[in-house]
């Protein structure tokens, strides 16, 4: 019989526990078939059978489904064995006693990594606690959402204030004389930036269908960032490339492509987005595993099959002037200063400094401001950086947009919010309240995997998108588990799901009696939360 | 009763009977038992509405000039009224019965709510004119006539009733029932005479059918004899210049289907192409062959030809020939079964992942 040893991993120090009946176990296999992970395999168990003392001991044999005990191969409770079950046989249980994360650092010697979101949940959501409390009743009439035609487009690009325009009268006529910065009205809900290699090239596929979709059909502005991890050259000589936003990371991923593909692109991307950093691991760079670096992901990015780390910060931009002064200015210039270029950055509490230098923007370069919140997703991420650090978005984004009406200058650089939108279900709800704090718009990446049937959540289950085993064939490269995701459901859940959403952010304008987006109209919000209306400046009721 | 018409002047020496005073003087006059009026109003609202005769039989007669907003709001069946000139808003507001005949043109949300009754206008009605308009069955149907043309939003949640718009004069417009009309509509018909454009999408026009013709070539006699413009008749009753709309609401928006678009508007063979020939084949949960997580590897020797794993395997995957054992790839969902069954460990499971090319 084996020894147990204290110090070894134990059953009970994993983070979920497989429950499993043998009574109704008919031992179909489907359930260890189809874990992606190989937490659980079929085995014997030995069951003494009653002696009658004159023969020797007798044991019978049963097959049964026993879980592994193992840092790399354990259940992560994503939950595929209980769906293919066909007599809710087994089930994965949150272990409420999971030692794990103690266990695996003081076994390795390294630090623990995550893929997905934070699971360090002690704050509460801010959006939950705030309603849109100014109803259009007779001062003003409510607007009919579902027949009333609304404006729901925001500006992706820097906005001159009217006395920097430069008219004068040509024969009577108005004209413009220098050229205006570029600036394009989109949808308020970009479709944030997920990078080949992190996703799976169906589920990158699906979302870039859907965005042509949702434009071409359906008649919706949407924009979808490509992420950092080079962009298919098919699609950038494509008429698509239009609504994309190309972007560029410290790590500059398969920007050489682009770059040869200039001259044969038929349409401008629509814009380009710099990202310093990401909400859910600020101050850190990108991290691909190397499970993930397919062989077309190395050719795409132009690296070797190995761990890719992106450097935290763009090696060569050492303050804020500098980047405005080289970043912005090369990335305006790649496309003759056609495309608007904005920047991402991780909410911090040095936000506001930032957005208050790059309103001066002496050569009005910068396009739009995007804000990451502590809540957002990441294909990968060492869980100290995941769990520890970051700054929630609302009062950060109302912070910017504050020091922007403080000086007269809310809208020339739009804001964009995100980072854990949608996270108790309502997207459309987050959005708009954030609009009303002063965002022009918002982004979301998660909210998509969702869409597309990620399993995952903030207490824990699966987040796994960093071993390269993703059981929705979302956050993989290997070919039978992206071959798992329908792309053409999936494009079509997207679409779906931007419809809905449509209809309400509708459903809240009209209330409110906005035609337009309400940007910084924070008159509609209320809270019963006195330290939240003290803190974001809203109506405290109660 | 009397058939005396009361006579009521409701400016005198620059004193103006206010609303109330003129609607209570009214229904004094019809607790007296009279039927007729003949009123220069100063715009006072609702005269004409909610009266009956004292005999509950008699039917009402209302001569009106200058009235206010609301002529016959809450009108009864029984009651006429006959506008010489024009009205402002609100004219058959929650008109329950009355006859009532504009001679001029109507303010805006003419026959809002109107629910019964006939509703004459002589000229142009203005915006949402027709609104939630609606037809209780035990009752008439209401209709609401306008010779000319109505503003914009008209006929919005409609739920019954007829409406006829006959577009006189109105042959430079771009659309006689202005813009988006008809939007929530879910009942109703509406006829037009002349162009329409940018109406809600929740509609349908058609062509008249013989049913239509009847009712209109009957009904439009009594409406231009109301408004005494008879010799209008030949002009518009060329049918081919009417449509019909009626509410469309089982024709849902249609749209592709995000599939289509793939394959008929989509980069040829996907924006990967280059790289990957990906067929766009979904695999269940669980797969065989190249789709399965986990394959099986034999390796014979020590093996004892023993058939457990044959015999326990739950998709009969494997197969034996002369003591060589192997797995039918199309059959095996790599379970793991044969590999923890075997009392020799001649099964092993391998779980490599696999990369598209």
């Amino acid at each position: 019989m084996d020894a147990v040893n204290v110090n070894n991993l134990n059953l009970d120090d994993l983070p979920w526990i497989i429950e499993y009946d043998e009574t109704k176990c008919i031992q179909c296999g489907k359930c260890t078939a189809v874990c992606s992970f190989g937490a659980i395999k079929p085995d014997i168990e030995k069951r003494r059978k009653p002696s009658n003392g004159l023969q020797k001991p007798s044991f019978d044999k049963i097959l049964v489904i026993k879980q592994k005990v193992s840092y790399t191969h354990h259940c992560r409770g994503c939950g595929m064995c209980s769906r293919v079950c066909p007599n809710g046989a087994i089930k994965a249980i949150r272990n409420p006693n999971d030692r794990y994360s103690v266990r695996y650092r003081a076994a390795k010697a390294e630090s623990l990594k995550k893929g997905g979101r934070s699971n360090l949940n002690t704050e509460g959501r801010t959006l939950d606690k705030i309603k849109i409390g100014r109803i259009s009743q007779m001062t003003d009439p409510s607007l009919d959402a579902a027949r009333h035609k609304f404006e729901l487009r925001t500006p992706f690009g820097r906005i001159l204030s009217a006395d920097k325009i430069d008219l004068h009268l040509n024969n009577g006529e108005i004209e413009v004389s220098k050229n205006l910065p570029p600036n394009r009205w989109i949808y308020p809900i970009l479709i944030g930036d997920m990078s080949i290699g992190a996703i799976s090239w169906r589920m990158w596929e699906a979302m870039a269908i859907a965005t042509a979709y949702l434009n071409e059909v359906v008649g919706l502005p949407v924009r979808m960032c490509t992420g950092e991890g080079g962009i298919p050259v098919r699609l950038l000589k494509s008429k698509y490339v239009k609504y994309m936003i190309l972007q560029i990371a410290s790590g500059h991923f398969g920007w050489n492509r682009i770059i040869q593909a200039m001259p044969d692109m038929i349409e401008d991307p629509a814009g380009i987005l710099i990202k310093i950093g990401q909400g859910a691991k600020p101050g850190d760079g990108g991290l691909l595993m190397a499970s993930k670096v397919a062989r077309y992901v190395q050719e795409i990015r132009g690296v070797p099959r190995a761990d890719l780390l992106s450097p935290p910060t763009h090696q060569g931009l050492y303050s804020i002037e500098e980047s405005v002064q080289k970043m912005f200015l090369s990335m305006n210039a790649a496309f003759n200063f056609r495309v608007p270029v904005a920047i991402k950055v991780a909410a911090s509490a040095t936000s506001v400094s930032v957005y208050n230098n790059l309103l001066r923007d002496p050569y009005n370069i910068v396009g739009g401001f995007f804000i990451d919140g502590l809540a957002g997703g990441t294909g990968a991420a060492h869980e100290i950086s995941l769990d520890h650090t970051g700054h929630p978005i609302t009062s950060k984004l109302r912070d910017c947009y504050l020091a922007a009406v403080h000086q007269g200058r809310q809208g020339e650089i739009p804001l964009f919010a995100g980072g854990g939108l949608g996270q108790t279900g309502s997207f459309a709800a987050d959005a708009f309240k954030l609009i009303c704090l002063g965002a022009n718009g918002v982004f979301t990446g998660r909210l998509l995997l969702e869409i597309a049937g990620c399993v995952g959540n903030d207490i824990g289950k699966c987040n796994a998108c960093n071993t390269g085993l993703c059981p929705a064939g979302i956050a993989t490269q290997d070919l039978c588990l992206t071959k798992r995701l329908d792309i053409d459901k999936t494009a079509q859940n997207i679409v779906n799901y931007f419809i809905a959403t449509d209809m309400e952010l509708k459903k809240l304008m009209g209330p409110v009696g906005n035609s337009t987006l309400p940007v910084g109209r924070s008159d509609a919000l209320i809270t019963v939360d006195k330290h939240i209306s003290n803190r974001l400046n809203i109506q405290y009721v109660c | 009763m009397s058939n005396e018409t009361i006579k009521i002047q409701t400016l005198n020496n620059n004193n103006r009977m206010s609303t109330q005073e003129l609607l209570q003087l009214i229904t004094s006059k019809l607790e007296e038992g009279y039927t007729n009026f003949d009123i220069d109003a100063s715009g006072q609202h609702n005269i004409g509405g909610s009266s009956w005769a004292k005999d509950r039989k008699s039917e009402l007669l209302f001569t009106l000039r200058n009235p206010g907003q609301r002529v016959g709001a809450m009108a009864m069946k029984g009651t006429k009224i006959v506008v010489e000139g024009s009205a402002p808003a609100d004219v058959g507001w929650l008109n329950s019965g009355a006859t009532i005949v504009v001679k001029g043109d109507c303010g805006d949300t003419a026959a809002h709510c109107a629910a019964g009754g006939k509703i004459y206008a002589a000229g142009r009605v203005g915006t949402r004119s027709g609104a939630l308009m609606k037809h209780d069955p035990k009752f008439e149907v209401p209709e609401f006539w306008v010779l000319k043309n109505t503003g914009s939003f008209g006929f919005e949640f409609m739920g019954g009733g007829t409406a006829v718009v006959c577009g006189y004069e109105c042959e430079d417009l771009p659309s006689v029932l202005g813009n988006r009309s008809c939007v929530g509509m879910v009942g109703g018909t509406i006829y037009v005479r002349g162009k329409i454009d940018d109406i809600a999408e929740c509609v349908s026009i058609n062509a008249l059918n013989q049913e239509d013709i009847d009712f209109l070539s009957q009904g439009l006699v009594k409406f231009l004899n109301e408004i005494e413009k008879s010799n209008l008749y030949d002009k518009l009753s060329d049918w081919t210049e009417w449509k019909k709309i009626i509410p469309a609401q089982n024709q849902a928006k249609t749209r592709m289907s995000v599939k289509d678009f793939r394959k008929n508007h989509w980069v040829e063979n996907g924006i990967f192409g280059d790289f990957i020939h990906d067929d766009f084949v979904v695999y269940p949960m669980p797969s065989t062959g190249e789709g399965r997580v986990h394959v099986p590897n034999w390796n014979g020797a020590n093996c004892i030809d023993c058939k457990i794993c044959l015999n326990n395997c739950p998709e009969s995957a494997i197969e034996t020939n002369d003591k060589q054992y192997s797995s039918n790839d199309n059959k095996c969902i790599g379970c793991g079964i044969c590999e923890a069954v075997c009392p020799k460990k001649c099964w092993t499971i391998v779980s490599d992942r696999k990369e598209i090319s």
